[in-house]
């Protein structure tokens, strides 16, 4: 961007271009053996999904299309010149933690939304959900033979990854917990923050009442 | 006895009548190994400056492109895309051969229907006025002879609030990266050139042309004189390349 925009942002065009386009490969890649979320985003076509974080400042869009070899669009618009159907704004972290969970609630989250909030639901849903096919993919570039084998090997692979993820992580909070007791245990934790969120509202009444009792 | 209108051809000096047939020799000569000449000596980075342009170009399904000296077709085959069935894409250069590449090479990927081809010089467009709601013209500007000409041309067929964008090769804003950009296309650029198309003559043209095209600031200069309203430039890849965009008021 050139002086001749001093309220753009400073970095070189080329440099979030890329960014872009790798982000918009990755995704089409993924949906590329995943025919279900391709033909759901399919009747979302047209619809754009503006993301805006303010920390750190950018915004990306995400249009959904119909062509052959992209079903998701990610684009820059620098001029502003498209109408999104649903715009999200917030920070970067805040618009990354209600990607990731599985509630859809905006409460508390530190994102707000304009627009439509059905396109943002229905995008939350398909992004999630993207079930990605390997074993088609693998058997398009090693043959149906070797591919099918080798997607068996993968997946009990990742099953096991999996199974020792879980038990690893359910061991390592029981040690902490139970054994070395350096670490309270969740209903104790929960109810440590009951107590927090008691005393701070304690302290804003009594702050009123001060503040009124100084007034008189 | 009356002087010979000249301009210039790369450091050359030629005559005014002169210049499209020589520039057209040299298209003529790259048009099979251009995509291929692009994506050697840029890297593949052309591709982001044309993806850039697509997004600045706010080009929605429904629209009517024109697609100056479009070559090859790349930016038509992705505008074919967004402006979809009910949109129209023209793809349009002055060169025949590099058109008959471009005309294939959209056919072979699939976009039908919404692109027509047509031979044009972009001084003396053959369309209706107010006709486009964007026009693009990539790597095409600095080949023409009349460049005022043209962008007047360019105004007279945009709708009233369409854009022109005008993506071109322009001055860096350091002098470290002007020095070595210089060192690249005189010697390397030609000497690609020889090895893959057997022509080092286009490609010193084309680094030769760079240099004579008007800087940033002077073409957003021309495109203010030719009647377009809100222009400005963005710099790309430290100002190898620019993105001029004007509006038709």
């Amino acid at each position: 961007m050139d002086d001749n925009a001093p309220n753009q942002s400073t970095l070189d065009p080329t440099l979030s271009t890329a960014a872009l386009a790798a982000l918009e490969s990755a995704i089409n890649a993924a949906l590329k053996y995943d025919p279900g979320t391709r033909s759901a985003l399919a009747k979302l076509a047209g619809q754009i999904l503006a993301v805006e974080s303010t920390q750190p400042p950018f915004t990306i869009y995400l249009q959904a299309t119909k062509t052959e070899n992209q079903s998701l669009r990610v684009f820059a618009d620098p001029d502003q010149q498209c109408s999104p159907t649903t715009h999200l704004s917030g920070p970067f972290l805040a618009i990354a933690a209600l990607a990731l969970k599985d509630s859809s609630t905006l409460a508390n989250s530190g994102v707000t939304v304009m627009g439509s909030t059905a396109l943002l639901s229905d995008m939350q849903t398909l992004l999630k959900q993207m079930d990605i096919d390997w074993e088609d993919a693998l058997n398009q570039l090693m043959g149906d033979l070797l591919g099918h084998s080798l997607a068996n090997r993968i997946r009990s692979l990742a099953g096991w990854a999996q199974h020792r993820i879980l038990s690893g992580q359910r061991l390592v909070s029981e040690y902490l917990t139970e054994e070395l007791k350096s670490l309270p245990a969740k209903p104790e934790l929960e109810s440590f923050y009951q107590e927090v969120d008691e005393l701070r509202m304690s302290v804003d009444r009594l702050e009123q009442r001060i503040a009124r009792i100084i007034k008189t | 006895m009356t002087e010979k209108k000249t301009t210039h051809f790369g450091y050359e000096e030629v005559a005014v009548d002169e210049k499209a047939g020589r520039v057209a020799d040299v298209f003529h000569s790259v048009a099979a190994k251009y995509d291929l000449m692009n994506d050697l000596m840029s890297a593949g980075v052309h591709r982001l400056w044309k993806r850039f342009t697509i997004e600045v170009s706010g080009v929605r399904a429904g629209d009517k492109v024109l697609d100056i000296a479009g070559g090859t077709g790349d930016l038509s085959f992705k505008f074919s895309r967004i402006v979809g069935e009910n949109g129209l894409v023209v793809l349009a250069d002055i060169n025949e051969s590099m058109l008959k590449v471009g005309r294939d090479r959209l056919l072979d990927r699939g976009a039908a229907g919404n692109v027509v081809v047509s031979q044009a010089d972009a001084q003396f467009l053959p369309y209706a006025d107010n006709t486009f709601d964007c026009i693009t013209i990539a790597f095409g500007l600095r080949n023409v002879t009349d460049k005022d000409l043209a962008l007047r041309s360019m105004l007279r067929v945009l709708k009233p609030g369409g854009r022109l964008l005008v993506l071109e090769f322009s001055k860096p804003k350091s002098s470290l990266l002007g020095k070595v950009y210089d060192t690249y296309s005189f010697k390397l650029l030609p000497f690609m050139g020889k090895v893959i198309t057997d022509d080092a003559d286009s490609y010193r043209y084309l680094a030769e042309s760079i240099r004579m095209h008007p800087d940033q600031q002077t073409l957003k200069n021309m495109m203010d004189e030719a009647g377009f309203g809100e222009t400005k430039f963005y710099n790309m890849t430290g100002g190898i390349v620019a993105l001029h965009k004007g509006i038709k008021p």
